[in-house]
């Protein structure tokens, strides 16, 4: 009973903002658990899942064991046990038989748990003194050809679960506030859109880009499939209200820094990059009266030094002081301090408006926010690792990217579509699809880029509404035309007079002389080789994780799947979450998505981050570790150890011990299996009952 | 009745059954090529890259990737009858390209040694055995090449079996261990007489 008492005094010194402790979980010393199984009245109920489970094994055999099995007092199956009426057998159950504990043998705890644990809790039972047995996944779908084998595996796992429900204890979870603000990274469309959404909702939210302007690829764009509306014109009316948005706090050319905290209550620290321009707000708080940017532009026409615009793909030269288009938001100009030569020509000619701060530094903010969107998009593959393609060493040679600029009235051409070697405009374009996609050499992407088809099909149509007589060629492996209105809209090019080649590029030579193109090819259907002379090729390229994903994911602990797209919670049923809780994904961040659905996904991570945010508090679950006190030798070394930064050192009577932020601790179990005394309980996976597994396993039941 | 000359057996050879039946499909043959080459050719996604690439392709009627679609449907006996079969200069331009990591040339080097197996094969590759047999080269040298080497400062023979002749006997010692100078001298007589 020592531990108990100390266990209250731990939570009454909790971090008074993590929580409202219902009530401290008991726990019984480890000397008193043998004693405790004896007294478990433990209840075993077997489902069939249909075929699923009682195809591949006798269900019967399971049951009869199951009866042999110590503390076992009551045991049945049912067809379906999730269905209402067999959540009513268990229910019964529980009263008719005084059950302490529930084993439900059955599918994953992914899947049911939250059933069964509210099935267990209206019997009259605390629902964390239930414990399932995995029979279908790790079981009959895998032995489904071997009955004996499975009736046998699914015997062990009962008796391993009647284990452990015998030993589990009452547990509380723990209820944490939720700040009423939320942060979206990015502001591509998926970005903008998320933070509409939010702000619309009433909720404050912080909008981090990391480039001069919100807009993202979208804003790159000339033209949209299928509709072929203009991107700008449909993409421009939202950034205008983002930018005015009263709940929406915009920071460009901004970056995460830092993240700590958890759900409800994450604390974002904010790289405000040197932007060496004030806004006009900035410069009315600090007394400049009628100054700050407002984008005349005088700065960039004296600015004697040239960079490549990166918006523009490279193709456009900007200055060292510069916007990157003229629909920016914010219209705010911006220092590109590696090549500013600090000339001060920018300074004099802007004059009293005193916007320009040549000596500016990186500034760092912090806020706190309940929930994060992550929105940081695409960047395109290096296409010229691909050398047979060209890219980089062939000047007509460009990437669908560059033919967006070009073709637009805004880009460097003035939408004059030219190729690069000389200015003329072109009269016969192929357009390789799948470029860099689809490809499993290891120098390339597996995965399909999803919209490169789709706007492969608008380029072609482009061409031939813009220049009459131009023929586009496009090589394809397939068309992926999966889209409402997407089929129809590859008719239509067809029917416009685009010729479509099945087969991939295999290599592209150019004459040195005029600068075209040969391009080699299979006629797959056709069964012929072919050899095409062009003045341009168009390289749909693939696409792969924006630059920064990885270190900006790993600040709010989210994981990536193998080709670096941000993990989802669950690929079909919870795309938009992430398994950190409180932490969505909305947009191309996730896997290649075209504009409908990246405004789709935005709308989804929007509405589910502002779910807790709604509520106003979280339930956590209460895995979280316990230290004992009475054990802990105050050594520190936990401390360092958790990935999640929930352990510190305190001082307490006199003395070091560990403490858990509760609210931080994802029970991961790293500190509890690491201490050198014991004295880290972990709670629902605590020492004994786990031991009592194993040994239920390795002991046949023979305690 | 000849019209055109030729003419109807041209048509007769067009009218022919052309469906793949069942029975033409052999699995196993799928399963032994991919042993043999140590490549994934039921991976192929029919993108036609290999033949691309291919030198042979446009001087021909030789289709890399036809006999790679052969292989994923375990189409044997067409594959290993194709005299087209024995046209792969084994570059491995399409094994460079392709996108699937699939090796077409190892392929095609798998299914000649089955075809071999059946004693499928032209007699210029067997003459080459023999070349190999008696001289430890597929090309020897001649006597052009040789006035060639001399004149650009070489010496007339290479420092092969053509120097070391000594050598020799070692490389016809494998060739018989694997019986192919055997087998070469028994097809080539067969169809030479
Ligand atoms: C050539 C081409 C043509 C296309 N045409 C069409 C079309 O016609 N129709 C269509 O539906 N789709 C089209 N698309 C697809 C379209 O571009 C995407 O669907 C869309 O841009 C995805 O939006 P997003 O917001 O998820 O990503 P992005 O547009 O990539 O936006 C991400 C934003 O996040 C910012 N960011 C990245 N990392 C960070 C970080 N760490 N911190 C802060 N900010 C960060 C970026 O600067 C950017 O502003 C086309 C794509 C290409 C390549
Ligand atoms: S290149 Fe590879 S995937 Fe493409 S057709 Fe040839 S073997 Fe198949
Ligand atoms: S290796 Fe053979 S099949 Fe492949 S490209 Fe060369 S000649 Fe053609």
């Amino acid at each position: 009973m020592a531990e108990r008492k100390t266990k209250k005094e731990t939570a009454s010194t909790k971090d008074t903002t993590a929580a409202v402790t219902k009530q401290a979980p008991a726990k019984a010393a480890i000397g008193e658990q043998p004693q405790k199984a004896k007294e478990a009245r433990v209840g075993v109920f077997i489902c069939h899942c249909g075929t699923n489970i009682a195809g591949s094994m006798d269900i019967n055999a399971v049951q009869d064991y199951a009866k042999t099995i110590p503390n076992v007092a009551y045991v049945d199956n049912y067809k379906y046990m999730c269905s209402m009426p067999g959540q009513a057998v268990i229910d019964k159950a529980i009263h008719e038989n005084k059950l302490t504990g529930v084993v439900v043998a059955a599918c994953s705890p992914r899947l049911h748990e939250p059933t069964f644990r509210t099935a267990t809790k209206e019997g009259g039972l605390n629902p964390f003194k239930f414990e399932m047995a995995n029979i279908r996944e790790q079981n009959s779908w895998v032995h489904m050809h071997d009955q004996e084998g499975a009736t046998d595996k699914a015997k062990d796992a009962v008796r391993i679960a009647v284990a452990k429900a015998s030993l589990l204890e009452d547990l509380f979870p723990k209820s944490v506030p939720v700040e009423k603000a939320a942060m979206v990274v990015g502001a591509g469309i998926a970005g903008m859109q998320a933070a509409l959404d939010l702000a619309n909702a009433g909720i404050k939210t912080y909008l981090i880009e990391k480039t001069p302007t919100i807009g993202g690829r979208m804003s790159q764009l000339d033209k949209t499939f299928p509709t072929l509306d203009c991107s700008q014109c449909i993409l421009t009316p939202k950034m205008v209200d983002v930018g005015r948005n009263e709940n929406i706090e915009l920071m460009t050319y901004s970056e995460v820094e830092s993240v700590e905290g958890y759900i409800g209550n994450f604390d974002v620290t904010i790289r405000k990059k040197a932007r060496g321009v004030l806004s006009v707000g900035e410069a009315e708080a600090m007394g400049i009266v009628g100054g700050g940017c407002n984008g005349c532009g005088d700065c960039e026409a004296v600015c004697p030094v040239v960079q490549p615009n990166t918006f523009e793909e490279g193709m456009k030269p900007r200055k060292a002081i510069y916007i990157q288009h003229p629909q920016v938001v914010p219209l705010l100009y911006t220092i590109d301090f590696e090549s500013c030569i600090k000339c001060e020509l920018c300074v004099k000619i802007c004059g009293e408006k005193k916007a320009i701060e040549l000596n500016k530094e990186d500034e760092f903010v912090k806020v706190k926010v309940g929930t994060a969107i992550l929105a940081t998009g695409y960047d395109i593959f290096p296409v010229e690792n691909k050398t047979e393609w060209g890219y980089k060493r062939y000047e007509n040679v460009i990437t669908s990217l560059e033919f967006e600029r070009l073709i637009c009235a805004s880009g460097p051409t003035g939408g004059h579509m030219v190729r690069p070697s000389d200015g003329v405009a072109p009269k016969r374009v192929a357009f390789l699809l799948c470029a860099g996609s689809r490809d499993n050499t290891g120098n390339g992407k597996p995965y399909c880029s999803r919209f490169c088809c789709m706007y492969s099909l608008k380029h072609a149509h482009q061409l031939i509404e813009k220049m009459p007589g131009v023929q586009p060629y496009i090589f394809y492996m397939d068309i992926r035309s999966f889209g409402k209105m997407y089929e129809e809209f590859y008719y239509r090019i067809q029917d416009e007079g685009a010729k479509f080649i099945r087969g991939r590029v295999s290599n592209i030579l150019e004459d040195p002389g005029s600068k075209n193109l040969m391009v080699f090819a299979d006629d797959t259907l056709l069964d012929r080789p072919m050899k095409l002379e062009v003045d341009l090729v168009v390289l749909a390229a693939a696409i792969q994780p924006a630059a920064d994903t990885n270190r900006t994911r790993k600040l709010f602990g989210v994981s990536c799947s193998m080709d670096g797209w941000l993990l989802e919670a669950h690929p079909k049923l919870n795309p938009c979450g992430t398994t950190t809780a409180g932490v969505f994904l909305a947009g191309a961040c996730q896997a290649p998505k075209d504009i409908p659905d990246t405004v789709a996904s935005a709308e989804g991570a929007a509405s589910a981050a502002s779910i807790p945010i709604h509520v106003g508090h979280v339930e956590l679950e209460p895995y979280f570790a316990v230290c004992i006190e009475e054990k802990c030798a105050g050594c520190g070394m936990c401390v360092n150890l958790c990935p999640y930064t929930a352990l510190a050192l305190i001082e307490k009577d006199g003395r070091k011990v560990m403490q858990v932020t509760e609210a931080k601790c994802k029970g991961c179990g790293t500190c509890g299996g690491f201490c050198p005394g014991g004295a880290i309980w972990m709670n629902h996976f605590a020492t004994p009952q786990i031991i009592a597994q194993i040994d239920a396993f390795l002991l046949g039941g023979e305690q | 009745m000849a019209r055109i000359k030729g003419y109807p057996e041209a048509l007769e050879a067009k009218l022919r059954d052309r469906y793949v039946y069942g029975e033409d499909t052999n699995g196993k043959f799928t399963e032994t090529v991919e042993k043999i080459s140590m490549s994934i050719p039921h991976m192929c996604y029919q993108c036609g890259t290999c033949t691309a690439s291919c030198p042979s392709a446009p001087r021909s009627s030789y289709r890399i990737r036809k006999f790679v679609r052969r292989v994923a449907l375990g189409l044997e006996t067409e594959a290993l009858t194709d005299p087209d079969l024995w046209l792969c200069t084994t570059c491995y331009s399409c094994t460079d390209r392709c996108p699937r990591d699939i090796a077409p040339t190892d392929v095609i080097m798998a299914m000649r040694n089955l075809a071999f197996k059946r004693d499928i094969i032209p007699v210029n590759f067997l003459k080459t055995v023999q070349a190999i047999y008696t001289t430890g080269h597929g090309v020897p040298n001649n006597d052009v090449n040789r006035a060639a080497r001399v004149k650009l400062g070489m010496d007339a023979d290479p420092p092969t079996t053509h120097t070391y002749k000594e050598f020799i006997p070692g490389i016809q010692k494998i060739l018989d261990y694997y019986k192919l100078k055997a087998n070469a001298d028994r097809i080539v007589k067969e169809r030479e007489g």
